[in-house]
């Protein structure tokens, strides 16, 4: 589905435009202003209103500005119309630009300009900071649409910031900060204590510019990739309350894995960008495409990696963004690794975050590739039966389209099911292993036939980079789902599913309730020691999506957590908060007999209290340093310190 | 060499003994005559087997105290008398001025030779030494120099991870002082501190100090030495001298991580780039003509909604130093995980120099890969073998709680015994007390601190750091202090 279908069913109504807005628009007023009384017909079937557009065009850099003269470089995103004030500022996202090097704001774009709805936002450019502001907003906005439209529900922004200490205002659940030039630093992260990004912006070096000009200052927050990476750990964070903390050496590394195919997954669903990559390098994909085809076609093992030579252009694609971001270069030798039981070793070796993410990079771009050989197979036949040349450099415009748009397909396939998984993963401790049956388990929910083999793909993906699964039965699809609830056992009475358009507060707060208390009744069923804690609900989202049979699915997703404080022990004095937890997707069944039947726990995804965890946990805080490192003025027992610092993880080294 | 190493270890049996007792004896009735072969021994607990004391009799462990910084001097019983190597030289924060009196002592103490002089790695409270006195040094003759593989100047990729790394430090350390000139605090002083830990400050030809003690160790001795650059799992050489004592050597770190520095170099190119560049233009990049300057006045309301310009502008600056502090605190473990992590063998004695390796130097020795990883939980058997069986342990980075592991800690031989290098108020939470209480358990209190004896007649030792463990000498009462097997 191309974006401009997408967001055309989310037409802003009238009623909820933001006051300041009308004033923007003079052309719009007439029609609502004053309808003379006199006239007695009232014509229903005609509306002289002018329609509501469904997206803003906008100009952005399709990677970042170096690449220049880079055909395709340059892009036009489609974001969801809103009435924009100032900055821009809408309802999901406001920029501010507000310099912490020179302590100054900068001029705000107004995006509601006449002459900007015209040309669609200011040309791109690197001397105008109104250009950036436009930019992380649009490519922002564009990220947060594919999020929500992937999980059939609203995001919403982290607003606690830990117990203990003040929330956020009232409203920031809905708005986050943007903040395209807040500090001279080669590094851009995501803060929830800013509630925001910042992005960094630095002189590159007079003598080892890289690719930027010597001496030109270099904006982070003009890389399409890093603006897709950050905004998707504020997502991440949003939904996920407690996948902050750190508990084991996957944490971190997912969150940047994650980030970081989220961004790469959505460039590749940009087919401009694909065409002229495919057109240009056509002779050698086509060249991959026959060596490989036999191997990929037969459904076997997935050995795209060792297949692949540097000179795939998608491969080339994806190694170019690890080098625009500047700090996923590992994602380059990640990508190349043979899946092998050497390649597999990398997990065992690989600690620092951005390696070790890379891993599980290349393992989704295994799957991914795997399923784009086997969607474009037919057609290269069909090519070459139609006496295509297979030794020509160039590939025929109308094939690279069409290889363009499977590439763009399957890339957004794949981004939705990543985004989808999230849903399928503990509340607490995650691991790459938890991920994978994650995916596997929302693929089967979602798509259950699986022409493509996409779940095989995944699997063996993963399996070849050494990704195991705790407590599996064994690597196959079947052991790797997670269990499903076995019909009607359990069930929560007097929960809500509300309106497709979102809970009211009553509504939420008699779910609390009900979940709180549930939780409490159901503790031993779902394996919780009720004598260690009591379990709260950090969050509960319904959500609603048609299944390919056409049915309506409402379900709800509800993370249970339970708290326990656990002394260090061995000298070290303070405690440090150990979670239990699962995740329950909860059905809400069509009525029967006139009545709607009480909902039914389908999934329990559970993370539960082990011994082993514990001193897995308490041994990897203390070997990182998270044990003793108490910040200035804080507390000795502040969770803070447990949490991952992203201006850390991010940082220039 | 290995296989001396083995004899010895394959016949040590693990009941513990009361170790307490018996390591207050050992050093004082070293001076014995040896009755039996070293390989003879085969209990390492020096009460069950007084003949294994008698085989290492006159090794000694010199620790002078300097301030917040290394410097110790192993001596070797040989032929000529006594060998002796020279295990780092340095200060940095806290400096007490004693470094040139022990330079001195060094020098007299070593006769003007030392067989070997090893930097674990280069930061200045592990080199300052060899720079400031650097006509000291110029007088005594070494017959090799051991440094840790990032710095084999014919390594092209480590060369230059090397010099990104030093620029980058300058640079924060600029900014650092720019801060503190407009605010003093007490963070951002030990974030200077750190970052000048790695260039060791601009001297005044503009050459970081750090480079003039580099320059020192690389062809600054009275005799040009054979350098070598090691990583874990090389062969070491000894010189001639020491190998005919019997000492061998293992090198057990700082772990081969190619990739690593590859990265490095890497993201040098697009994101250090920003921190190196431009040391002589102290004017922050200005991003933007004045045109677009504004207030918060050319906002909408709608804008400050939920954070008022206030706040935001408070938000944003509050942000400004973690990130710069971000960068000191990596490049801070970076160089010290480079650091060379020796293991000496002599006389079925053991004794481990670690420098200042933190975890990332440690994991590989102690679980052969990613903590945490399958397969990767546990010690590896090798680890927890050297560990069971050493008898002397350098504590790692003075003290501090990130460079000595707790599994490291709990895998030691109770009853070794440890001495650490470290002078109060340089960094908060250095030493460690809770580590080093952990440690005193192990070494039933036989850990020595370098404060815990004078430096000079002036400046006394610090009375919160206790008294010297029994098992220590301080045969002039201040300057060092000696530990002898």
């Amino acid at each position: 589905m191309s974006n401009r279908a997408r967001f055309r069913c989310d037409e802003v109504s009238e009623q909820r435009r933001l006051p300041a807005a009308p004033s923007l628009q003079p052309q719009e007023s007439p029609p609502r202003a004053a309808p003379p009384r006199t006239e007695p017909p009232i014509d229903i079937y005609t509306s002289t209103d002018i329609p509501q557009p469904s997206i803003r065009p906008l100009n952005v850099y399709a990677f970042d500005p170096s690449l220049g003269n880079f055909v395709g470089n340059q892009m036009v995103t489609q974001v969801a119309y809103e009435p924009l004030s100032l900055g821009p500022v809408g309802e999901r996202f406001a920029v501010v630009d507000y310099d912490g090097g020179q302590r100054t704001f900068y001029k705000p774009v107004d995006l509601d300009d006449p002459r900007l709805l015209m040309s669609g936002g200011l040309p791109p450019s690197e001397a105008d900071p109104r250009f950036h502001q436009q930019m992380v907003y649009a490519v922002a906005s564009e990220t947060l649409q594919r999020f929500e439209y992937a999980l059939g529900r609203r995001v919403r922004w982290r607003t606690r910031l830990g117990d203990g200490k003040p929330r956020a205002p009232k409203g920031a659940s809905r708005r986050l900060n943007l903040f395209p030039h807040a500090m001279c630093e080669a590094n851009a992260f995501y803060s929830p204590e800013a509630h925001g990004i910042l992005f960094g912006y630095f002189r590159a070096s007079r003598s080892n510019p890289g690719r930027n000009l010597p001496g030109q200052t270099v904006f982070t927050c003009l890389s399409h990739d890093i603006i897709v990476h950050e905004t998707t750990h504020a997502i991440v964070d949003g939904i996920r309350e407690y996948f902050m903390e750190p508990t084991n050496v996957d944490v971190a590394a997912f969150h940047e894995a994650f980030a970081d195919l989220s961004a790469l997954f959505l460039h590749f669903s940009h087919k401009e960008v694909l065409v002229d990559t495919l057109q240009k390098t056509g002779g050698r994909l086509f060249d991959f495409k026959l060596k490989s085809e036999t191997d990929v076609a037969s459904g076997s093992a997935p050995v795209i990696q060792s297949q692949i030579g540097a000179e795939n252009p998608l491969i080339a694609l994806a190694t170019q963004f690890g080098e625009a971001a500047g700090r996923q270069c590992s994602l380059r030798s990640a990508l190349t690794t043979p899946p092998t039981p050497q390649g597999a070793k990398e997990l065992a070796t690989k600690t620092e975050p951005h390696e070790r993410g890379s891993i599980l990079v290349a393992a989704m771009f295994d799957a991914y590739f795997t399923t784009y050989s086997r969607r474009t197979f037919d057609l290269f036949r069909i090519f070459r039966a139609g006496g295509g040349n297979l030794d020509k450099s160039d590939l025929p415009a109308p094939l690279a389209n069409r290889l363009a748009i499977e590439a763009s397909r399957t890339a957004e396939e794949f981004f939705t099911l990543c985004a989808r998984a999230l849903d399928y993963c503990p509340p607490v401790d995650i691991t790459f292993g938890d991920f994978l049956r994650a995916l596997l388990t929302a693929h089967l929910d979602y798509t259950p036939d699986d022409p493509d083999h996409i779940r095989d793909a995944l699997m063996q993906a993963f399996r070849l980079r050494g990704i195991v699964v705790e407590g599996a039965m064994s690597f196959s699809e079947d052991a790797l789902f997670w269990p499903k609830i076995s019909n009607g056992r359990l069930r929560v009475p007097g929960l809500v599913f509300g309106d497709p358009n979102g809970l009211t507060k009553e509504e939420k707060d008699r779910n609390g309730d009900v979940l709180r208390t549930y939780a409490a009744e159901n503790a031993d069923l779902l394996g919780f020691d009720r004598r260690t804690g009591e379990i709260a609900a950090p969050s509960f989202h319904p959500m609603f999506h048609t299944g390919k049979n056409g049915k309506l699915y409402v379900t709800m997703v509800v993370e249970l957590v339970q708290t326990m404080r656990i002394p260090f022990g061995h000298g070290i004095p303070g405690t440090f908060p150990m979670r239990n937890g699962v995740t329950l997707l909860i059905a809400q069944d069509p009525p029967e007999h006139d009545e709607l039947p009480e909902p039914r726990v389908r999934f329990v995804i559970p993370k539960l209290y082990k011994p082993e965890r514990e001193e897995r946990i308490r041994n990897f805080y203390i070997a990182s340093g998270m044990a003793t490192e108490v910040r200035a003025q804080a507390g000795a027992d502040d969770d803070s310190r447990f949490r991952l610092n992203f201006a850390l993880l991010h940082a220039g080294v | 060499m290995a296989k001396v190493r083995s004899k010895v270890q394959s016949r040590v049996r693990s009941k513990a003994p009361r170790a307490g007792h018996a390591t207050k004896r050992a050093p004082q009735r070293g001076n014995g005559s040896p009755k039996r072969k070293p390989s003879a021994a085969a209990d390492d607990t020096p009460s069950q087997s007084r003949a294994l004391v008698k085989a290492a009799s006159g090794l000694r462990v010199r620790m002078y105290r300097v301030g917040f910084g290394d410097f110790f001097l192993l001596s070797v019983p040989s032929k000529a008398g006594a060998s002796h190597i020279l295990i780092d030289c340095g200060v940095h924060a806290r400096d007490l001025g004693s470094m040139r009196d022990a330079v001195t002592e060094m020098a007299k103490d070593c006769n003007n030779h030392l067989s070997l002089v090893i930097m674990t790695h280069r930061h200045a409270d592990h080199i300052s030494g060899f720079g400031s006195c650097s006509d000291i040094f110029a007088q005594i003759a070494v017959d090799r120099v051991w440094m840790p593989w990032f710095e084999n100047p014919s390594d092209k990729k480590a060369a230059a991870f090397q010099t990104s790394l030093a620029a980058m430090a300058a640079h924060l350390g600029q900014q650092f002082r720019a801060r503190l000139a407009a605010q003093l605090d007490g963070a951002t002083q030990e974030m200077l501190a750190m970052a000048e830990n790695i260039t060791g400050g601009l001297g005044a030809a503009g050459v970081s100090a750090n480079e003039k003690a580099l320059k020192v160790l690389r062809e600054g001795f009275k005799t040009q030495p054979a350098h070598d650059y090691y990583k874990a799992g090389d062969v070491a050489k000894l010189p001639p001298d020491l190998e005919a004592a019997g000492l061998t050597a293992q090198i057990l770190g700082p772990p081969i991580d190619d990739a690593l520095i590859v990265q490095m170099i890497n993201k040098n190119q697009q994101y250090l780039s920003g921190a190196v560049e431009d040391q002589d233009s102290s004017e922050p990049v200005k991003p933007f003509p004045d045109a677009f300057r504004a207030t918060d006045e050319a906002y909408g309301s709608e804008a400050f909604a939920l954070y008022g310009p206030d706040q935001i502008i408070r938000m944003i600056e509050g942000a400004q130093p973690d990130a710069l502090a971000a960068q000191a605190v990596a490049a801070d473990k970076t160089l010290n995980n480079q650091s060379l992590v020796i293991l000496f063998s002599f006389g079925g004695k053991n004794l481990l120099f670690a420098g200042d390796a933190q975890w990332g130097n440690w994991e590989n020795f102690l679980y052969g890969g990613a903590y945490g990883t399958p397969g990767h939980t546990k010690l590896t058997q090798k680890a927890a073998d050297i560990l069971s069986k050493i008898d002397f342990y350098k504590v790692g980075h003075h003290g501090s709680a990130n460079a000595t592991p707790r599994d490291a800690v709990m895998a030691m031989r109770i009853g070794c015994v440890g001495m650490c290098s470290t002078q109060e108020h340089a960094y908060n939470q250095v030493p460690r007390e809770p580590l080093l209480d952990a440690l005193r358990k192990r070494m039933n209190d036989q850990l020595a601190r370098s404060d815990q004896i004078a430096v000079s007649d002036d400046e006394q030792a610090n009375p919160d750091a206790g008294t010297l463990p029994s098992a220590f000498t301080a045969p002039t009462h201040k300057l060092f202090i000696d530990y002898n097997f």
